[in-house]
């Protein structure tokens, strides 16, 4: 057995009254790469917080290479060798990649001087042998945000740790950038680094990790080897119980034929940094249909989304979309909801220009109060009451306010961007059963189910639901043919290697 | 859960408050209690010291307070209701000096209206450069201050100053363009009534209705509010960024209608900056702004008798009302620590 680098004993760690570790372990071998799963609230990052030198612990050891130490600061961790990439990045946005990447590193300077020619020569030798690839002059403030996680893993390598650590990292990349990443992790363990990985996304641990350990409620409740464990054994591990049964359900091929609810002609949009994001757009969305919209972020989906929604102007071509539309914005802490406002008022946020909600001026309290009650426990937030700051629920939780409130207003529509980005396993599962459940719903009764548009970057979850799908690639849409709807296939029409008719419509 | 939180952070900011200004007062080798009892004695000892002291001078405090506990609601960092004050007396005193053949019925409204849209169009330069520019208000306000501080005081040597042509001021404005007393024999003027009237119907406008809601969607979280309420935020800010300039022009019409019936320079000691901590304390709730708005008043009232009584200069409460608001955003500071 390789040596033991880290070593992370009944780790304890309060924040007030809430225990986030309970007696945590994970053990770190030289030359793994080591998957960490688990819920969101688990405590995954904290114990990455922890083991860079972020947090203090309040009970248990850190043993790194057999001696115990005590991580006071990142720079301690880094000193130690361990290094540690962001799941929300901490970059300066003010500053150009170069200078973020040489920020802090005095260590490769000689006297007061910025080392940016040190750092542009090492980032730029890096950038070839590991195959990342991000303009060095761009600002920041400028990139999308899988430049800015590509920086972030840039600059963590460039100190080359023996322990990296990333956080979440395969989120916004595409299945090639992945890939690339994981061949990267890959051969960076072979080079005899650790490679810690966290992630909520079972195959990907599957895929890549020689060790396996999985957090639940702050205790580690599995570690294993990859030949010792598959995904049922991950999920139970994770979950502490089986998902509710029935699978999600699969793909229809058959074009539906309810009515259309939603039409773009020739749609162009201009982004917000001025581009143009759409550039003649054409789609069909049908009732009791799930139009998947696929691709790598930042090539007009955002704008696809919000025009969708009624929440921008096209530039020119036709729009038609329906009165009862409901969105799930991408951002639910910045654009869902507002964190210091209770239940009844993020309710109230979409519902109060609704004549229902009001009368004249006044807003009808009352009936708001009435309808958030009703998502709280048909979407069992788990909240005492709707008088609770929004700010206080869990990401999942979060995400039920949202998507209850939203589809009570979708009788014709919803648009949804990545509305499972974050969320933990049983709180993906429920977003997308009620996503399915709202195009399904009364389908074979009358007709009247809604259409939903899944905007998502997540391939595996758009492969799944959607009836139809797309693929969007600088700001045109492309229909997947039937026989390319696979991971490779999608992947390919991404990158521009569109083998099938150009241009969707 | 809400209002508990509010009193609390107000309570504990009061008291770091107390603790800092009895602090200073002994290191300058006065004597704290005797101090404090000077200025009870002067903001509450008597009747007319509450009539026509105290709740006199916290008009033009409830009012600035509550034009920039409005503006802070909306996340218009509104620090110009100094000027926009001053832009709303120099109307109120042109309007009361021209129109003594008015009945005082329409006289009275026309003055006040006339400093209320005076303060709203300060405030429209501001707000406009940052709906439609993007520039940051706090610079903007703060700079139109000076404007409206130096265009008072250049008035009341210039266009507008005295037949005499003596002092730096006006002449008295009409009697019909003054305000009626509330209790007669006493100095207390219709302006505190206005003052409460408006706090309660901000606090119901902000709490029932749309717009009221749409400003603190705005204020509390921007982004949601564009994307999830649909609201345009530019539209709200603009709105509220207008008002807040409006209210804060009252208070200087209110001032010279009720107190001085003339503009000289230095008519406001402050109030427009005061207003700021009277606004935080208070929570920006507009209700708890007229109690804050009151306690400041009796801390100014109060300032002259300690002067007499305990030879404190009453700058000294200029520099208390500046650690109102260092101890309102310390004790936010933890309480928002201990939440996170």
């Amino acid at each position: 057995m390789s040596e033991v680098l880290a070593r992370l004993d009944g780790i304890v760690r309060r924040f007030g009254p809430v225990t986030a570790l309970d007696g945590a372990d994970l053990e770190v071998h030289a030359g793994e790469v080591h998957g960490v799963l688990g819920e969101n609230g688990a405590g995954k990052s904290t114990l990455l917080s922890i083991l860079g030198g972020m947090l203090r612990t309040d009970a248990g050891t850190l043993t790194l290479r057999g001696a115990a130490v005590t991580l006071r600061s990142p720079r301690d961790a880094w000193a130690n060798g361990i290094g540690l990439v962001h799941q929300h990045f901490k970059l300066v946005r003010r500053l150009s990649v170069l200078e973020n990447l040489a920020l802090g590193r005095r260590d490769a300077s000689r006297g007061w001087r910025l080392p940016l020619g040190e750092v542009r020569e090492r980032a730029a030798e890096l950038m070839a042998r590991v195959g990342l690839s991000v303009d060095l002059h761009a600002m920041v403030e400028d990139l999308g945000v899988g430049d800015r996680q590509r920086v972030e893993i840039l600059k963590a390598l460039l100190r080359e740790p023996a322990l990296l650590i990333l956080d979440e990292p395969t989120a916004v990349l595409t299945p090639r950038e992945v890939e690339r990443l994981l061949t990267l992790l890959r051969s960076l363990a072979a080079d005899g680094r650790a490679v810690v990985l966290v992630t909520h996304k079972l195959d990907e641990a599957l895929s890549i990790s020689d060790h396996v350990t999985v957090l639940r409620q702050g205790r580690t409740v599995l570690s294993a080897g990859r030949s010792e464990v598959d995904a049922e054994v991950l999920t139970k591990a994770m979950v502490g119980a089986e998902l509710p049964g029935g699978s999600v359900r699969g793909p229809r091929s058959a074009a539906t034929s309810g009515e259309v609810v939603a039409r773009l002609r020739d749609v162009r949009a201009m982004g917000s940094t001025g581009v143009e994001a759409l550039r003649g757009v054409s789609l069909e969305i049908r009732r009791g249909e799930i139009v998947g919209i696929a691709g790598v972020e930042g090539n007009g989906q955002r704008e696809l989304a919000l025009v969708l929604a009624g929440r921008a102007e096209a530039a020119s071509g036709e729009v038609e979309i329906p009165s009862g539309t409901g969105f799930i914005p991408q951002d639910r802490t910045s654009e869902g909801l507002a964190l210091d406002f209770d239940l009844v008022e993020n309710v109230a946020l979409a519902v109060h220009r609704d004549g229902f909600f009001h009368s004249g001026l006044r807003l009808k309290w009352g009936e708001i109060g009435k309808r958030a009650e009703q998502v709280r426990t048909v979407f069992a937030v788990q909240a005492a009451n709707t008088r609770v700051r929004a700010g206080t629920l869990s990401g999942g939780n979060q995400q039920r306010l949202v998507v209850g409130r939203e589809l009570a207003l979708a009788t014709d529509l919803l648009v949804a961007e990545n509305p499972t980005r974050g969320l933990d396993v049983v709180a993906t599962d429920f977003v997308h059963r009620q996503m399915q459940d709202a195009v399904v719903a009364g389908r074979e009764a009358d007709g009247s189910a809604a259409a939903v548009v899944l905007i998502s970057t997540d391939l595996d979850e758009v492969l799944a639901l959607s009836d139809r799908l797309f693929v969007m690639v600088r700001s045109r849409l492309t229909e997947v043919p039937a026989d390319q709807r696979t991971r490779t296939g999608v992947g390919a029409i991404m990158l521009g290697g569109v083998t099938a008719s150009d241009d969707g419509a | 859960m809400r209002r508990l939180s509010l009193a609390w952070t107000a309570a504990a900011a009061v008291l770091l408050t107390l603790a800092l200004a009895a602090g200073s007062l002994w290191l300058g080798g006065f004597n704290p209690l005797s101090a404090g009892a000077a200025m009870m004695r002067g903001a509450f000892g008597s009747s007319s010291a509450i009539l026509s002291i105290t709740m006199v001078r916290a008009v033009p405090l409830i009012l600035t307070g509550l034009a920039v506990a409005l503006a802070f609601r909306a996340g218009v960092w509104n620090i110009g209701a100094e000027g926009q004050l001053y832009a709303g007396a120099v109307a109120a005193v042109w309007v009361g000096l021209i129109g003594g053949d008015l009945p005082w019925f329409v006289l009275v409204p026309l003055v006040l209206t006339s400093a209320g849209v005076a303060g709203a169009l300060w405030s429209a330069i501001p707000a406009l450069m940052r709906v439609r520019l993007g520039v940051g208000e706090v610079i903007t306000t703060i700079l139109m201050n000076f404007v409206g501080i130096y265009l008072a005081a250049f008035m009341v040597v210039g266009p507008l100053q005295e037949a005499r042509g003596v002092f730096n001021q006006t002449d008295p404005i009409a009697d019909a363009a003054r305000l009626p007393l509330l209790v007669e024999g006493t100095r207390l003027h219709l302006g505190f009534l206005l003052a409460v009237m408006l706090g309660v119907g901000m606090w119901a406008t902000l709490r029932w209705t749309r717009i009221g809601f749409e400003i603190r969607a705005v204020g509390a979280a921007p982004g949601a509010a564009r994307v999830a309420g649909m609201i345009s935020p530019d539209r709200v800010v603009l709105i509220s960024f207008l008002a807040s300039g409006a209210i804060a022009g009252l208070a200087g019409g209110v001032e010279v209608a009720g107190v001085t019936f003339a503009l000289y320079e230095g008519l406001s000691p402050g109030w427009g900056y005061t207003a700021i901590a009277v606004a935080l304390l208070g929570g920006l709730h507009p209700i708890a702004v007229i109690g804050t708005g009151l306690l400041f008043g009796a801390l100014e009232g109060g300032a002259a008798e300690m002067q007499r009584a305990a030879g404190i200069p009453s700058s000294w409460v200029t520099a208390v009302e500046a650690l109102v608001i260092l101890s309102v955003l310390a004790v936010d500071q933890v309480r928002r620590r201990q939440r996170a």
